[in-house]
């Protein structure tokens, strides 16, 4: 579904990614893990295109996106939730879903159909609908990485790219948000999870790829990954344990 | 209480007028961090225009209408095509932008000198300018019309901000343009129409305060460097708090140059402005904005 050929991107002239491959097939979670500065944001963003990108060829369903805008290729289905949740802070969590749906603007019956999406998010995150006249920066982490997820699938996205959705978040609700998209996988939804508690990711992901100074070092399947020993203790240990 | 009367509405006429070039500074600063230098310019267009289709041309008054919102479009789109966007391309900052809308201001002025003269030009009014009194207050229909004109643009923006799509669309591009590009949000429609609202915003304030403040090509100047301060002391994040900033200057400039000297009303009105902005470096309705919204 989404293929990397070889990219090399990076900021004013540094390189931060040299020459990364990878691909994410339809129906299946793939699981991107580093230390930091690795270059796994940088991969995110490149594919969300907000970084430009110096080499290589970005597809998504068969079509060319590398020479594309930001908002072209979320038009196309390609959402992200970035690092750090990135909420609307001044506005409600009612409006952050809305923005959300800006991508859906030309559907028949916008409004029947944002009702329906809006309903199915609260479902998923009940807390939010009892927060939904509250401003987002007023939210707990937890309760933020909530709206930013609802937010990325009020989109309705072919392709989820997650940066990082544990951050700085307390076990309990890392296991309800890996819990979440283990729920989503099982509806079909494709997602790229680029995390640096690995561990989970591995055990939830399909497959994997272990990026290491902009570089991919290592992939396969997740399960594969997880018990392959030069990856536990060279990448995945220290941060495993931070 | 009659020469009460006759300030405040003669304050709140200007005020109006100082506010509604500070909302359109503040709608195009949320758009794309750049204070517009040109704004006043773009009242001044409208004065002159006024004056071209409605006194030279001796057209009616709703064609001499759609012919200045078309010359005030035209202006706009002149500053986002040829000013605003080669700058952007380039990688720009917003100062350096601010520096463009600046170099503008200027050039539009040195054409508007080709065209009318440097001389002060009577504008025709549109409506009664003989005193009329309500209730205990004297005032006339321009007057009216001005502060009618204030309220309904102020009413319409915030149908726009707060009641459409589009409008979420802009005020999200205000707190975070980076994250509004990841939800599919592109902010170079939104900076557009920013810079066209506010176009006509501005053009229409022109051709109303034009028979008060007279037609002269340099009333540019004044109105962006007072709309500016509107927006400054009211809270340039909020187009209303800037829009209300505008109304306060407006009033004070009047009541200090009729019970004071009008040659200090300008000095005492930055010098009070400077005192509020120490005790609110945000400015007076800045956080309770930023609470709000
Ligand atoms: N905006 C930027 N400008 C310049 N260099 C950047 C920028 N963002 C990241 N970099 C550099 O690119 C490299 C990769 O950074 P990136 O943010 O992609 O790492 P990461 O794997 O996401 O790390 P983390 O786990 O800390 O989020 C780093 O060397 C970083 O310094
Ligand atoms: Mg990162």
């Amino acid at each position: 579904m989404l293929q990397l050929d070889n990219i090399r991107a990076g900021y004013k002239g540094t390189e931060a990614l040299h020459g990364v491959s990878m691909w994410v097939d339809a129906g299946t979670i793939v699981s991107v893990v580093g230390s930091n500065g690795a270059g796994k944001s940088t991969t995110v963003n490149t594919i969300s295109r907000l970084v430009t990108t110096y080499g290589g060829r970005i597809t998504f369903e068969g079509r060319d996106i590398t020479g594309l805008g930001p908002a072209e290729v979320v038009d196309m289905g390609i959402i992200q939730v970035p690092e750090g949740r990135q909420l609307f802070g001044p506005l409600t969590v009612a409006e952050n879903l809305r923005l959300g749906f800006h991508r859906q603007r030309r559907v028949k019956n916008r409004e029947a159909a944002f009702r329906d999406k809006l309903d199915y998010i609260y479902d998923l995150f009940p807390r939010l609908k009892e927060r939904a006249g509250q401003r987002a920066i007023t939210l707990s982490g937890g309760e933020q990485q909530m709206v930013a997820i609802g937010r990325a699938l009020m989109a309705e996205p072919r392709l989820l790219l997650l940066d990082e959705p544990s951050l700085g978040l307390a076990p309990l609700i890392v296991e309800k948000i890996f819990d979440v998209l283990s729920g989503l996988r099982a509806q079909g939804l494709t997602m790229l999870l680029v995390e640096q508690h690995a561990d989970e990711a591995l055990a939830l992901a399909d497959y994997g790829f272990v990026l290491s100074v902009g570089k991919v070092t290592v992939h396969g399947p997740g399960v594969e990954l997880r018990s392959n020993a030069a990856v536990t203790s060279s990448y995945l240990g220290h941060a495993g344990a931070a | 209480m009659d020469k009460f009367s006759v300030l405040l509405f003669s304050g709140l006429t200007n005020g109006s007028v100082y506010g509604l070039v500070g909302l359109s500074l503040s709608l195009i600063y949320g758009a794309n961090r750049v204070i517009n230098f040109a704004q006043g310019e773009f009242v001044m267009i409208g004065t002159m225009s006024a004056i071209l289709f409605m006194a030279t041309y001796n057209l009616s008054l709703p064609v001499a209408l759609v012919l200045t919102l078309g010359v005030v479009l035209a202006m706009a789109l002149a500053l986002e095509f040829a000013v605003y966007l080669p700058l952007r391309r380039r990688g720009a900052p917003p100062l350096t932008i601010m520096i463009g809308t600046m170099a503008f201001a200027i050039t539009t002025m040195g054409l508007a000198l080709l065209v009318w003269g440097p001389n002060q030009l009577s504008v025709p009014n549109i409506l009664p300018m003989e005193p009329m009194t309500v209730g205990p207050l004297i005032t006339n229909w321009q007057q009216l019309a001005i502060i009618g004109a204030f309220v309904a643009f102020l009413g319409l923006t915030w149908f726009i901000l707060y009641r459409t799509s589009f409008g979420l669309a802009i005020r999200a591009t205000g707190v975070d343009p980076k994250v509004a590009l990841l939800m599919g949000i592109r902010s170079d429609r939104i900076v557009r129409f920013a810079f066209l609202f506010s176009a006509t915003v501005s053009g229409l304030a022109g051709v109303l305060i034009g028979p008060l403040l007279g037609g002269q090509i340099s009333i540019g100047v004044a109105l962006t460097v007072k709309g500016f301060m509107a927006a400054i002391l009211g809270g340039l994040g909020s187009p209303f708090a800037a829009a209300a900033g505008g109304l306060a200057i407006g009033v004070a400039e009047a009541m200090i140059a009729g019970y004071g000297n009008s040659l200090y009303a300008e000095p005492i009105i930055f010098l009070i402005i400077l005192m509020i902005l120490f005790v609110r470096p945000y400015g007076l309705l800045g956080d309770f904005e930023a609470a709000r919204r």
